[in-house]
């Protein structure tokens, strides 16, 4: 195409091309900065002693033994992500940030959380047991 | 009135630019000397080390805490301060200016979570709720900015000390090369903000057994509360957004000047009360 005094034709201007570059550039950094490698499950190996009725906390779940039954309930809360505590006189998980509640099987009890808690399967070996927690 | 009129002159007549210079330059330097010692991978034990083990280390992290929230503060003082001179100030390079200021506000915040105490880790996990939840775009702005649930505090880590810096310095480069500071003639200040973090040791929140309720950062209070009523896109982005915006367009030549005020006002009385609240409220 020919310049036009001195000016490039208005349909295919530098500012274009450029503009047009800067599209194609952004598929390949779009999809290098979403790409996730596939986690390994986590496993998280638990030494101590678990009462009858107990619980052992731990960063990223909480470890609850009722009857026969061990099980692991997540501490991040789903409402924003923060970490829960264990309220042990009222038997119930508690955010910190926003006071949602969830009971220790994981049950949604109060918002402003909208869904459960995600929970862990627990496989118990030895004895005295160590309990194996897979974090999904 | 007498008092009031003394503090709105005091308010006008401090150089808080000048102030606002020397700590960011000692912001930039304290969080260099920092770095040495500060590892991503084990952020809170690094964090932690600084301040128990390294020789200095408690110092040099305080500075760095005490010096970045004088920055912060002097630059919203600025602000006030020249806000009837600034009228001369072109649109484009003006927006750039108010932009400068959310942006000092995450470096703020990244530096809050990547001490990852217990205040630091939640207000990291919010901030990745929170871009989340931006419709279409959410998911990858986090990739880039945040991904703490998948990659700890890596890009934390990189932006704080990068991205987010050099983006404060473009935004504010004709205005930084416009304005010099003479650090003789403000020994006093620096001095006090030197002594000041020999005095008071930056804060650090270990985790603890039957805490029930923590709070963010001062300038997050409003908004961990707001999140509590509504949903995280309107109160972590569009509330905050609003603010930006009309301060933009808060110059007193434009037609809406006076609405502008009102809102802004509003905006800041309602977050005020919002931080008390956050405060008083629920423990």
């Amino acid at each position: 195409m020919k310049a036009i005094n001195g000016r490039q034709p208005a349909g295919f201007t530098r500012r274009t091309v450029l503009f047009i570059g800067s599209l194609l550039l952004l598929y390949p950094f779009i999809r290098f900065i979403n790409h996730r490698v596939p986690r390994k499950p986590k496993i998280v190996e638990v030494n101590g002693t678990l009462k009858a009725n107990g619980y052992l906390a731990k960063d990223d779940f909480i470890l609850f033994s009722g009857g026969d039954d061990i099980w692991a309930v997540s501490r991040t809360c789903t409402h924003l992500g923060c970490r829960l505590n264990y309220k042990e006189k009222e038997t119930l998980l508690e955010c910190p940030c926003h006071q949602s509640r969830f009971s220790t099987r994981g049950e949604l009890l109060r918002g402003p959380a909208k869904k459960e808690l995600a929970v862990f399967p627990v496989e118990q070996k030895g004895s005295p047991p160590i309990y194996y927690v897979t974090i999904l | 009135m007498i008092i009031g009129q003394k503090i709105k002159d005091l308010l006008r007549d401090t150089r808080w630019g000048d102030w606002c210079l020397i700590t960011l330059y000692l912001s930039l330097v304290s969080g260099i000397i920092v770095g040495i010692h500060y590892d991503p991978a084990e952020p809170f034990y690094s964090t932690s080390a600084i301040d128990i083990l390294v020789p200095y280390g408690r110092y040099f992290r305080s500075l760095h805490f005490y010096s970045s929230q004088f920055f912060f503060l002097s630059a919203i003082l600025h602000y006030y301060g020249v806000f009837t001179k600034a009228d001369s100030y072109p649109a484009k390079p003006y927006s750039a200016l108010i932009l400068t200021l959310p942006v000092a506000l995450v470096l703020l915040f990244t530096g809050y979570v990547l001490r990852s105490d217990s205040t630091g880790f939640s207000a990291g996990m919010i901030a990745e709720h929170i871009l989340e939840a931006i419709p279409l775009v959410g998911p990858t702005l986090n990739n880039l900015l945040f991904s703490i649930s998948d990659h700890g505090l890596n890009r934390v880590y990189l932006h704080h000390v990068f991205s987010f810096d050099l983006l404060f310095l473009l935004l504010a480069w004709e205005h930084l090369r416009r304005y010099k500071v003479t650090f003789s003639r403000h020994l006093l200040f620096l001095g006090s903000v030197l002594f000041f973090s020999l005095l008071v040791a930056a804060p650090i929140d270990p985790e603890e057994l039957g805490v029930f309720y923590i709070t963010g950062p001062w300038f997050f209070l409003g908004l961990q509360e707001l999140l509590r009523y509504l949903p995280p896109f309107l109160a972590g982005i569009v509330f905050p957004a609003s603010l930006i915006i009309a301060l933009i367009f808060l110059r007193r030549q434009n037609r809406s000047f006076r609405p502008i005020l009102v809102f802004v006002f509003i905006w800041l009385g309602g977050y005020a009360l919002l931080s008390v609240l956050a405060l008083v409220a629920h423990h």
